[in-house]
């Protein structure tokens, strides 16, 4: 039997042995051979980092692939025009790479194509109903939804396997996404989570860039010198407490490093990363588009204090952003303003800091969108459009309406990945699915967390059985990606 | 060396002549050097145990290891002797050596002879299922209660020293958090202190748990965790899912035995309670191991047996003793379909049959109807056989209030407990008592186990094993920690969220309430006329409001169905006039124009009176009260919407409204009325000073920091480390902030006669304690001798932050 390079060893063993008792007549004795070594997550063999910290850019709602970074036929608007025939709403444009062509309004992500791997060929399950929430759900931990226990996020995981890259630092920060007062915010909830590693390995939730400064300063109205005469004044009182020995020790004694971890944090110089204001203006211009242009902004800065993983995310809000029901090529213009300065500045203030090499950033989406096909040929998906013509009438039935899962793509820049090279590849008429190396969520991840330096066999025991990094330990990084 | 050489010595001889084989000198020490330390005992990798003979035999998760008679066809010979370390067994360390491997031949092709009655280990520990009632030891030094005889018992035995009692002060703080989970007011202390009567303990217990509201506000977060209850969450946006709220909070305020909860819950007497064996039905596919069906077999196992059913099912379990088949034969009590079993996913070609886990106190007949099955299930449950579903309930009391369950973790029921007498007693004290949820709380909490100082832990504390040394402390749930914080500041929301009514029915409230709905109808109920049968109309009003309501309480009835929206959402509906319910409506109501629409259907044979009914209790913020009723005010229209999608009120849009008919009512209408509606409209009014209660409301940013958890799955233990992030929040979050201000404007506004004094309050009524003279002193350097709401705000903050004041000690 021979090794694939990129599959520790253990996992190989286990696909094997129940290979060989499906083919065999003779039953076969296994022994659940991965939980030998890696019941505690400790003895996988991780294979060697390319990456050190991780940029989830959440394009939320469904990311028309057509539209973005895989142009099919285009054709402009114009009354009457038959909606089957519809495939790109914006023109191709060239980029830095020969052979790589993304679409009109995102010019500037077009000058660092040259820096990126684009995989374009990412797929998705159809789930039955394609839902965003689920969908995303999937795609934040691994797991389809329900699942019977709380699953961890990639950046909880990433937080548990690695810990923090600074002591001070949070080791996950999540930019961008209010979690209360928006639609379907607990199904957000449930999976921006660490689940069953508790939250101590969980997000720090920053959904408004601007105030990030904020959730690291003492409480508003509240000068640096109270704020420390204060927590001298609370350490006193602890020591004064009569109660002190009566208490369970350990138990006052985590609860008293934690409260000194938090005073740290927020009494550090590292907090100055939170605060995008104390950036040069002229810098700051170039990310200034929208909240999730400072969010990319924020997440430089967070990474440079070294955080190990942030998101940040056009932001979830039903029928907003790249959720487009309608108007579609009119809001993906706008999207494009939005993301297409600060991404490109992101990555050209990488590498000029030299942090670029160690920092994978990943631009992707739930799904792509279609404006004939919900979910992909054959699927069983309620159609979810509100309208349905035939030919357009009005320029808000312009667009990719519908949820796509056939074919998406998926950006990375840094962090080993291969530098302008294309992965997989996508028909040019409908249905425009991946016809070559078509990359599953189990394999992203793989892919992702491979990068990272963590073995997608990685697992912990919840409940006395073993749950994965991806799904069964099963997921194969794409190993064509990297350099 | 020597036994080693005569070993190889052997076997040599075994491979040539027809020597047989001793199992426990030859076969045994091979079995134990390679293969024991994960095939024996509780250990059964790949499903694998060689524990005993017919465990061997069994074989492993893909079927038999080893052909009898037939080594050649053995997987287990295969494995050991392949040089393939992909395959090879053990998979890591030192390999069988060739003469052993053909003593193993040998001894299967001999058909594996073993020895009578020999085990690796004993076998796996396996609880006693019926309940058993222990014989008491004598008690020590006079302390009678049965749990601390036990305990006494328990610790003589170990040679450990019993644990110090607790003085009046701790008494008071943690039996308030532990059965109320309120602080206990500084003049409640002072009184409790004071008071000589010996039996002053016993009769706060009490007094604690007659106090219906709070107690049902307390354990109300228990059972939502246990029961994955909540106000809004993943399921609810779809309509997948319902609350049973009302239902809940009505058992607790009442007290309901805990073998009727049981039943009502299994087998729902109506849908107030079934949300909860309906589980979360989501939208689109979901993996076999999460149907519905499957949910049920998990949550009536987790909830009321204490076992984790989610290994099996999806494949027999390599934890416990628990097979796919027994999980799916829990599902397909609940399922009203034929319920192929699947394995990992993939179906295996065979139909579930309903069944339960313990068929040696009964079974389900899988041919009865679905209703009739669940039934059934509610009785075999509650079956007074059925000693695990009492003792899982007990230890889960125990663990609330002890800090440590009997059986630990608390659904690893299958595990043996530290002490079974205590286990035993405990539940069949539980039972005597009438599955009296109060009354076993208060038994615990009466023993001097319960009321001595708690156990100081280390790391290694439980490394060789559980001994009671008192209790451990308890962090204070995010519920406890908000409601204490809520307390001390005033800053409790004026609104909650839980459609609940928080009290019993007032029947001094009740008399005071005139009814004011009227009956409506169409144009068909116009004088002279009968609706015909099977007319369905719909029936609107418009109201303002000025503010979100406090609360707000409806009756509504039909004669014969109806459904009521509320701004688009689905918030009642029935089918049965003669039974009134009543609807809280305070979150369904909001400030600005709020839209009522009334779908109502006649029924019948021919022509019969129509009717529909609603009266609406409005307590606005400014304690004003706004009556919503049925009258000539309403419009109806003969369009009806298209039938509701996932409880939401899809377009209408109808033109022609016309002022409804007012129907005078039937006389049995009337009864139904002003029998029930009094009453149930009191019901919504009472309670309604209290605070709100953090429980009563949706998990907040910071009750989220603090570890109330997504009820997507039944949460038993929440954890008890308070993390970094947590940290961050309390150190700087705006919510506590924002309510420690407000407290600390409102002490400063309150004349006190010295700093110390505001100091003395503080610690009294935060940590039920006084300060200390070095405490004063310290705090007197922060507050100064005219406190700021600034400098209050920083003491305050610094003593909710305290160790001291974040557990229940």
């Amino acid at each position: 039997m021979i090794l694939e390079e990129d599959q520790p060893e253990h996992l190989v063993r286990r696909d094997f042995l129940k290979k060989l008792a499906a083919a065999s007549t003779a039953a076969w004795m296994t022994g659940e051979p991965q939980s030998l070594w890696a019941k505690t997550g400790e003895k996988v063999t991780h294979p060697e980092a390319k990456a050190d910290a991780c940029i989830l850019l959440w394009m939320a709602g469904g990311m028309a692939a057509p539209d973005t970074f895989d142009p099919k036929g285009y054709l402009p608007f114009e009354k009457g025009l038959e909606v089957k025939r519809m495939l790109s709403t914006f023109p191709a444009i060239n980029t830095s790479v020969d052979g790589i062509k993304i679409c009109q309004g995102m010019e500037n992500i077009a000058k660092v194509m040259d820096r990126a791997t684009l995989i374009r060929s990412a797929v998705q399950p159809d789930l039955g109903s394609i839902l965003h929430s689920r969908h995303q759900y999937h795609w934040h931990t691994g797991y389809v939804p329900p699942q019977t226990v709380a699953t961890p996020h990639i950046g909880a995981w990433m937080a548990k396997v690695l810990g923090p890259r600074n002591a001070v630092m949070p080791a996950f920060i999540n930019v961008g996404q209010r979690l209360e007062g928006v639609g379907e915010s607990e199904e957000l909830k449930a999976f921006t989570t660490a689940g069953f590693f508790g939250s101590e390995f969980g997000p720090m939730n920053l959904p408004f860039p601007e105030e990030a400064a904020q959730s690291v300063r003492p409480p508003k109205g509240m000068e640096p010198a109270r704020f420390a005469s204060r927590d001298k004044f609370f350490r006193k009182l602890v020591d004064l407490s009569p109660h002190r020995d009566h208490m369970s020790d350990y138990q006052q004694q985590s609860m008293l490093r934690s409260m000194d971890n938090a005073y740290r944090l927020l009494s550090s110089k590292e907090r100055e990363a939170f605060d995008i204001t104390l950036e040069p203006k002229e810098s700051y211009a170039k990310y200034d588009t929208s909240r999730f242009g400072r969010g990319c902004l924020l997440a430089r800065r967070l990474i440079e204090a070294g955080t190990r993983f942030v998101e940040v995310t056009t932001e979830y809000v039903p029928f907003f952003q790249w959720d487009t029901h309608k108007d579609g090529h009119t809001t993906v213009a706008t999207m494009h303003k939005e993301i297409d300065q600060p991404i490109a500045q992101l990555v050209l203030d990488l590498e000029a800091k030299g942090l670029l090499d160690r920092t994978l950033i990943i631009i992707a989406s739930e799904f792509s969108r279609d404006a004939l096909m919900e979910g992909k040929p054959g699927s069983t998906a309620n159609d979810q459009t509100t309208f349905k013509v035939d030919t357009l009438s009005e320029m808000k039935h312009y667009g990719l309406h519908r949820h796509f899962t056939g074919g998406t793509s998926v950006v990375m820049f840094g962090g080993g990945t291969k530098k302008g090279y294309l992965y997989g590849e996508t028909a040019d008429e409908r249905p425009l699915i991946a016809t070559k190396n078509p990359v599953s969520v189990m394999d992203l991840h793989a892919t992702i967390m491979t990068a990272m330096g963590i073995s997608p066999k990685t697992e912990y025991t919840i409940e006395g059985r073993p749950f994965y990094v991806t799904e069964d330990g099963k997921g194969k990084a794409v190993m064509d990606v990297f350099a | 060396m020597l036994p080693r050489i005569s070993l190889f010595f052997l076997s040599v001889v075994g491979l040539s002549q027809a020597a047989p084989i001793d199992f426990s000198h030859q076969i045994v020490p091979i079995l134990r050097e390679h293969c024991a330390e994960c095939h024996t005992g509780d250990k059964k990798k790949g499903g694998l145990s060689i524990n005993d003979r017919e465990a061997l035999i069994e074989g492993s998760e893909n079927g038999p290891v080893i052909v009898l008679g037939k080594s050649e066809k053995s997987p287990l010979i295969e494995v050991i002797t392949s040089t393939d370390s992909d395959i090879q067994m053990p998979p890591k360390g030192k390999r069988v050596p060739p003469e052993q491997i053909a003593l193993l031949k040998q001894w299967i092709d001999e058909g594996a002879v073993w020895e009578k009655g020999f085990a690796f280990k004993k076998p796996a520990y396996d609880p006693p299922l019926k309940p058993r009632k222990p014989v008491l030891s004598a008690s020590i030094d006079g302390r009678e209660h049965p749990i601390d005889r036990i305990i006494d018992h328990h610790l003589a035995q170990k040679k450990q020293p019993r644990p110090e009692p607790i003085n009046d002060a701790t008494f008071i703080r943690r039996a308030h958090l532990d059965l109320t989970g309120l602080l206990p007011e500084p003049e409640a202390l002072a009184k409790f202190i004071a008071d000589p009567a010996p039996d002053k303990r016993a009769k706060l217990i009490h007094s604690l748990l007659s106090d219906d509201v709070a107690y049902a506000d307390h354990w109300l977060t228990f059972w939502n965790d246990l029961l994955r209850n909540d106000y809004g969450g993943t399921g609810f946006i779809t309509g997948g899912r319902k609350q049973i709220s009302s239902w809940l909070y009505r058992a607790l305020v009442t007290n309901m035995p805990f073998d009727q909860f049981t039943r009502e819950l299994i087998a729902p007497p109506n849908d107030e309670s079934r949300g909860y064996i309906d589980g979360i039905k989501w939208r689109g596919e979901v993996s076999a191991g999460q149907t519905v069906e499957i949910q049920f077999a998990q949550s009536i196992s987790q909830s009321f047996l204490g076992i984790n059913m989610k290994c099996a099912s999806c494949h027999d379990s390599f934890i416990d003793r628990w097979k796919l088949d027994e999980a799916y034969g829990l599902a397909a009590i609940y399922s009203s379909r034929p319920l192929d079993i699947a394995r990992c996913d993939k179906p295996i070609g065979k139909q579930a049959t309903a069944s339960w886990l313990f068929p040696e106190i009964g079974q389900v007949d899988a041919k009865a109807a679905q209703p009739e099955r669940l039934k059934q299930l509610a009785a075999l449950m509650t079956h007074p056989q059925n000693g695990r579903f009492t003792r899982t309930l007990v230890n889960r009391l125990w663990h609330r209030l002890l800090g440590h369950g009997i059986v630990h973790p608390v659904d690893s029921m299958q595990t043996e407990p530290w002490n079974a007498d205590l286990l035993d007693q405990l539940a069949t004290n539980f039972v005597e008592s009438g599955y009296d949820l109060r009354k076993t709380l208060a038994y615990i909490a009466t023993s001097q186990a319960y009321q001595s100082t708690t156990q100081i832990l280390t790391q290694e504390t439980d490394d060789h094993g559980f001994t009671f040394a008192g209790p451990r402390a308890r962090r204070l749930t995010a519920e406890q920690f908000v409601d204490a914080i809520w307390t001390l500041t005033s800053a409790a929301p004026s609104k909650m969220d839980a459609p609940v009514f928080r009290g019993k029915v007032d029947t001094e409230q009740a008399k005071k309430i005139a009814i004011q709905g009227r009956w409506i109808w169409g144009d068909s109920a116009a004088a002279g006329k009968v609706p015909p049968s099977d007319e369905k109309i719909t029936l609107r009003q418009t109201l303002k409001l000025d503010a979100d309501p406090t609360a707000a309480t409806a009756v509504v009835t039909c004669d014969n169905a109806f459904i009521l929206y509320i701004n688009g959402r689905k918030v009642s509906g029935g089918d049965d006039w003669g039974k009134l319910a009543a609807v809280p409506l305070h979150g369904a109501l909001k400030k600005g124009a709020n839209t009522l629409i009334a779908v109502a259907t006649n029924g019948g044979k021919g022509p019969n009176a129509a009717g529909f009914f609603l009266d609406c209790r409005i307590r606005m913020p400014d304690g004003k009260e706004i009556t919503l009723a049925t009258d000539s005010t309403w419009q109806w229209t003969p369009q009806f919407p298209a039938a509701s999608k996932e409880g939401r009120l899809g377009a209408f849009d109808a033109k022609d409204w016309k002022p409804v008919t007012l129907v005078e009512a039937v006389p049995v209408w009337q009864k139904t009325i002003d029998s029930q509606a009094p009453a149930l409209l009191a019901q919504g009014v009472s309670g309604s000073t209290r605070m709100i209660r953090a429980a009563l409301v949706k998990g907040d940013f910071l009750m989220r920091a603090l570890g109330r958890p997504n009820r997507d799955q039944i949460v038993s233990m929440r954890p008890n480390d308070l993390t970094t992030l947590e940290a961050i929040d309390l150190a700087n979050g705006q919510t506590l902030a924002d309510a420690l201000r407000k407290g600390s404007s409102k002490l400063a506004s309150e004349k006190w006669p010295a700093p110390d004094a505001l100091t003395t309050h503080l610690y009294r009524h935060a940590l039920s304690r006084d300060p200390t003279a070095g405490e004063l002193t310290s705090t007197r350097e922060v507050l100064g001798t005219q406190p700021t709401p600034q400098s209050i705000e920083d003491v305050l903050w610094a003593i909710c932050m305290m160790p001291e004041f974040q557990f229940v000690r």
